[in-house]
């Protein structure tokens, strides 16, 4: 069963660095367009955090799995 | 390996017992008694001319903040969610909140949330269907007219949307049952990192900040699904007009 643990270990970081690197992305468009037009920062800090939170989904969907997987672990 | 097993000894305990939860029942009723009372407190302060009481104003700012944030997806016509909103975003976020302190949270609870989730979609077909009509919201589901053959394009179109709805529920709930749940984890393992030194109250401000942001993610998402759902079907078509149909202001903010 200790293969379970380490496969969840790895879903969680992969998911980790995959979700890190496409928020980073999400974010780094959304604060340089913040910066070159400040007057449209409102609308465009809603859409960079709705971005973001459709990010997050994948991760959080990862990290359910692995809640699920935890329990077979006995 | 030991204290690995041992962090998720709780988890796995909870994952054999069946019955039901009855700490939710009363953890959630909290949350409406301190969400009422904040608002009873706040609605005291309505009398005056000036809003001078604290309760009152931090439900100003709270409405106004809100309100903006209505404007700004749906337009003007948005207005009238608010109270809506209000309630959803007041209640997930004293339900977060209590996480922090107490040792149970609601709305790390999956159940609730999928509740949430139910009463949140439910409502937004409802205010489509009183929109567009039933007929309307039923084809706004089958995206754009095509002529000819392509109908079957738009049955699959139609099947797709369906499946996309009904993902709404689990993507909804389960974002706000991961990030709430999860916090709790992180924390009960840095408390059982080392002993008798609880770690995890190092992550509080951390956890605080997921409250704000977990509320406004769900109140955002409910904008941008109402603002979908109340979409008229017709606009898109009048873009391509020369400006004469200058009635609806919310075409300042497409």
């Amino acid at each position: 069963m200790e293969s379970i643990a380490v496969g969840i270990g790895l879903a969680v970081g992969i998911a980790g660095l995959g979700v890190g690197i496409g928020q980073g992305l999400a974010a780094n468009g959304g604060l340089q367009g913040m910066a070159r037009q400040p007057e449209a920062g409102k609308q465009i800090n809603n859409a960079m955090l709705l971005a973001l939170v459709f990010l997050e989904l994948v991760f959080i969907l990862t990290f359910v799995i692995g809640i699920l997987l935890v329990g077979k672990i006995h | 390996m030991d204290s690995f097993l041992h962090a998720n000894l709780p988890l796995a305990e909870a994952a054999k017992s069946e019955g039901i939860g009855w700490n939710i029942f009363v953890y959630s009723g909290l949350t409406f008694a301190i969400v009422f009372g904040f608002v009873a407190l706040a609605r005291k302060g309505l009398k005056g001319r000036v809003y001078t009481s604290l309760p009152t104003r931090l439900a100003e700012h709270l409405f106004l903040f809100l309100e903006g944030m209505t404007v700004n997806v749906i337009g003007p016509q948005g207005r009238k969610f608010v109270p809506f909103l209000l309630a959803l975003w007041s209640f997930i976020f004293v339900g977060n909140l209590m996480g922090l302190l107490l040792p149970e949270t609601p709305t790390a609870d999956w159940s609730l949330n999928i509740a949430m989730a139910v009463i949140t979609v439910v409502y937004v077909q409802w205010e489509g269907i009183k929109a567009n009509g039933l007929v309307g919201h039923i084809k706004h589901f089958a995206g754009p007219k095509l002529g000819g053959a392509m109908v079957v394009i738009s049955g699959l179109i139609f099947v797709v949307e369906i499946i996309s709805e009904l993902m709404k529920l689990v993507s909804l709930s389960l974002r706000l049952y991961g990030n709430i749940h999860g916090g709790h984890l992180v924390r009960e393992s840095l408390d059982t990192l080392i002993a008798g030194i609880p770690l995890g109250g190092l992550l509080l401000p951390l956890k605080f900040f997921t409250c704000i942001i977990q509320a406004f993610v769900w109140t955002i998402l409910t904008c941008t699904y109402l603002a979908i759902a109340t979409a008229h079907g017709h606009d898109d078509e009048h873009e391509g007009d020369h400006g004469g149909h200058g009635h609806e202001p919310e075409l300042a903010h497409a």
